[in-house]
């Protein structure tokens, strides 16, 4: 129940100075895309890339520096500057229901790169991890047509066995095309392959990942200090854009290191953790510190999370880089892309991560934008609820489109399901 | 009336009615009023409000609680508390019908389906997309067409033999949808049999994402639509609980919340 009866405040996060992690990441976004362009003016080349399964380790040995249309879309987005890119793609032909990061990923090149976050370097070369989302294929082949870009293509198999078993062929299969795209890197490039700094880059990731995950870790501490949702959605920054870089380590020692600050101090991203929840799906950008508080309010705090590992799963281990095996692990980590996995593994993700960070209950937010991240997820809350006996939420909105976010409808559904979960628990 | 200590109250500010119920110290339900929303949304609650004290002859001063609730809670700053309707109507629905387990109810823009346990508690709900298809505003649209009121509508759809297929039930298109249906040559009553039950279909499907478990208790404006009942009944086949109060649900469960927030702040004023 929504009661004005005012608790005695403790300080957040952010009132408490315990919040630099985040203002680094601002800085590091930056610095990212000036690096990007950069690479460019020295000669290098820009490759458009998907967060998920792409082989950002390998694509540095050739002096690629990656732009993410996901990322930018996002960022543009939560500026509040979708609706004219949006609107520009829909006149250029896209209809309603496409994906709203294709629409933007699509109308920022139709603005030669210019946009409200500043500009964006049109690509080089597309590269085509097709993992999951079939929108993928499609979306890259239009910056083939209209940048006359080379479309570079690793074709991804589905992980098929609902335990999560990959099969030594599909590794292979991966890891031959691979092999296949260094001599085309080389000629595209001119840059010749250096074993040995793509494995001082898988190194160096390496590393970033494993801060990465001891610092999602830190959600299972009670209270957790991290909301492993909302605030993981920026710390994802780094290990998406910058990973094996000495940057993206000393990122996560940062973090790490606030994160225990804020444990020992007992502060967090709320006052107090009335809720621990696990979160599913893509958040809603345009409004996000809105969304946010719709749980905020109510002192929840996620403590584990799927949407911030799509660059990827690393706190469950579902890959492991290795320097000594570095095509074929990079193999493997791209195999594992969330949205890579089957539907059974997903759901018993989100299982594991109620039973280990001890929830109270599930979000899932679907996104009218997105099948390959929203499919299922009715029955996932169905699952939940009836085999499970785990309170469930489902609601929607969208990732960058402002105009299917109904707040007031949202509220209402977020708000029922708290006083139904405060009587649950007695608070 | 017995005179009781103190008085507790509920208002529903809903998209389209404000409601307000009054209740006494002993949890018994005294007066309910009804009002049209309309634009000004806390004018209507505090009309409706003092209705439900007119009636009754209470002041005031003895409402020692007033809990807002609806889609236009929060504009109700006159009251001490805000609780979603989906709660109250939990709340309430168990007040009248202590038996029920499931609820429907079904207002001007939404349709809710919520699973409650034996105190009325909420256990699970879904409610219909963002859009208004398949709510009441479905079949508002169809009156308009028509130039009939709810009421008749209802009443003239018990009459249809073979209820017509509607397939979109877009309360956008429900107008353009029942005059191509009487186009066609159907009958009025055919084709309003056919609008209830493809509604009483939609919500059917909600209540089976929450489970059904008897007894269930429709509760909202539409549970006064005759239509309605008869087409969900005949779907479920059982019993579906309804009452001229199952509207006021939201109104009755919000100020049962407020009577519950009372109770609890006084025991723990004893314990002290
Ligand atoms: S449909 Fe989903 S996975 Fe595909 S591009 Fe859009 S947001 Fe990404």
């Amino acid at each position: 129940m929504a009661s004005q009866e005012a608790a005695e405040q403790r300080l957040t996060a952010e009132e408490a100075g315990l919040d630099n992690a985040k203002r680094l990441q601002g800085e590091l976004v930056k610095s990212y895309y000036k690096w990007v362009v950069e690479t460019k003016k020295r000669g290098g080349k820009v490759a458009y890339c998907f967060v998920m399964a792409n082989p950002a380790e390998l694509l540095r040995v050739f002096n690629i520096a990656p732009i993410y249309p996901e990322i930018t879309s996002l960022q543009i987005s939560y500026r509040g500057g979708a609706p004219p890119l949006i609107s520009l793609s829909e006149e250029f032909g896209y209809s309603t229901d496409c994906c709203g990061y294709v629409k933007m990923g699509v109308a920022t090149v139709l603005n030669k790169g210019q946009t409200s976050i500043g500009y964006i370097p049109p690509p080089d070369m597309a590269m085509l991890t097709y993992s999951g989302c079939q929108i993928y294929i499609h979306w890259w082949e239009q910056y083939q047509y209209l940048n006359k870009t080379p479309l570079f293509t690793v074709d991804i198999p589905y992980v098929r066995n609902y335990d999560g078993h990959v099969a030594r062929h599909d590794i292979k299969y991966v890891a031959a095309q691979l092999e296949e795209l260094i001599p085309k890197l080389e000629q595209f490039t001119g840059v010749r392959y250096d074993e040995e700094k793509l494995k001082e880059y898988i190194t160096l990731s390496k590393e970033a990942w494993e801060l990465w995950k001891r610092c999602l870790h830190m959600g299972r501490l009670k209270p957790s200090p991290l909301d492993a949702y909302f605030e993981a959605i920026y710390y994802m920054s780094a290990i998406t854009l910058i990973r094996g870089t000495e940057e993206c380590i000393n990122f996560y020692k940062t973090l790490l290191q606030e994160l225990r600050r804020r444990y020992e101090e007992n502060i967090g991203p709320t006052p107090e953790e009335k809720f621990r929840l696990v979160f599913e799906g893509v958040p809603n950008y345009p409004f996000f510190k809105r969304f946010w508080n719709l749980f905020k309010s109510w002192n929840a705090r996620c403590v584990a999370s799927t949407y911030p590992k799509v660059a990827g799963i690393v706190d469950v281990d579902a890959f492991e880089l290795n320097p000594d095996k570095p095509i074929e692990s990079i193999a493997e980590y791209m195999i594992h892309a969330y949205c890579n996995w089957n539907m059974l593994m997903r759901t018993d993700l989100i299982r594991r991560y109620v039973k280990e960070y001890e929830a109270d209950g599930v979000v899932i937010h679907s996104i009218k934008s997105c099948r390959s991240f929203s499919m299922g997820h009715g029955d996932i809350r169905e699952y939940l609820i009836k085999d499970l006996d785990v309170p469930a939420l489902h609601i929607e909105s969208d990732h960058v489109d402002p105009r299917y976010y109904a707040e007031a409808q949202l509220k209402n559904r977020v708000d029922a399901f708290f006083e139904a979960l405060s009587i649950r628990k007695g608070v | 009336m017995r005179v009781a200590g103190f008085y507790v109250a509920g208002v529903d500010a809903g998209s389209t009615y404000t409601k307000a119920a009054l209740v006494d110290d002993e949890g018994n339900l005294v007066a309910t009023a009804i009002l049209m929303t309309g634009v000004k949304i806390v004018e209507a609650a505090r009309k409706v409000y003092a209705e439900v004290l007119r009636q009754t002859g209470v002041t005031e001063d003895r409402v020692k609680f007033l809990v807002g609730t609806g889609y236009g809670r929060y504009n109700i700053t006159f009251g001490h508390l805000q609780v979603t309707e989906i709660s109250c109507h939990a709340k309430g629905a168990h007040y009248l019908f202590p038996n029920t387990r499931t609820v429907l109810d079904m207002g001007g823009q939404d349709t809710k389906a919520i699973r409650i346990n034996e105190r009325g508690e909420v256990i699970d709900f879904c409610m219909n997309d963002k859009c208004a298809a398949g709510t009441g505003r479905f079949i508002e649209g169809a009156a308009k067409v028509l130039g009939l009121s709810l009421k008749e509508v209802g009443e003239l759809s018990l009459k249809g033999k073979k209820p017509v297929k509607i397939s979109s039930t877009c309360a956008v298109f429900a107008e353009t949808e029942t005059m191509e249906q009487l186009a066609w040559g159907n009958s009025v009553e055919d084709v309003l049999y056919g609008v209830h039950v493809s509604m009483a279909t939609r919500s059917i499907g909600l209540l089976r994402r929450v489970g059904i478990v008897p007894e269930l208790t429709f509760t909202g404006g539409v549970s006064q639509n005759v239509g309605m009942v008869k087409a969900l009944e005949e779907q479920l086949n059982m019993k579906i609980n309804t009452s001229p109060l199952t509207m006021y649900c939201g109104a009755i469960g919000a100020a049962l919340f407020g009577l519950e927030k009372l109770r609890a702040a006084q025991e723990v004023k004893v314990k002290r």
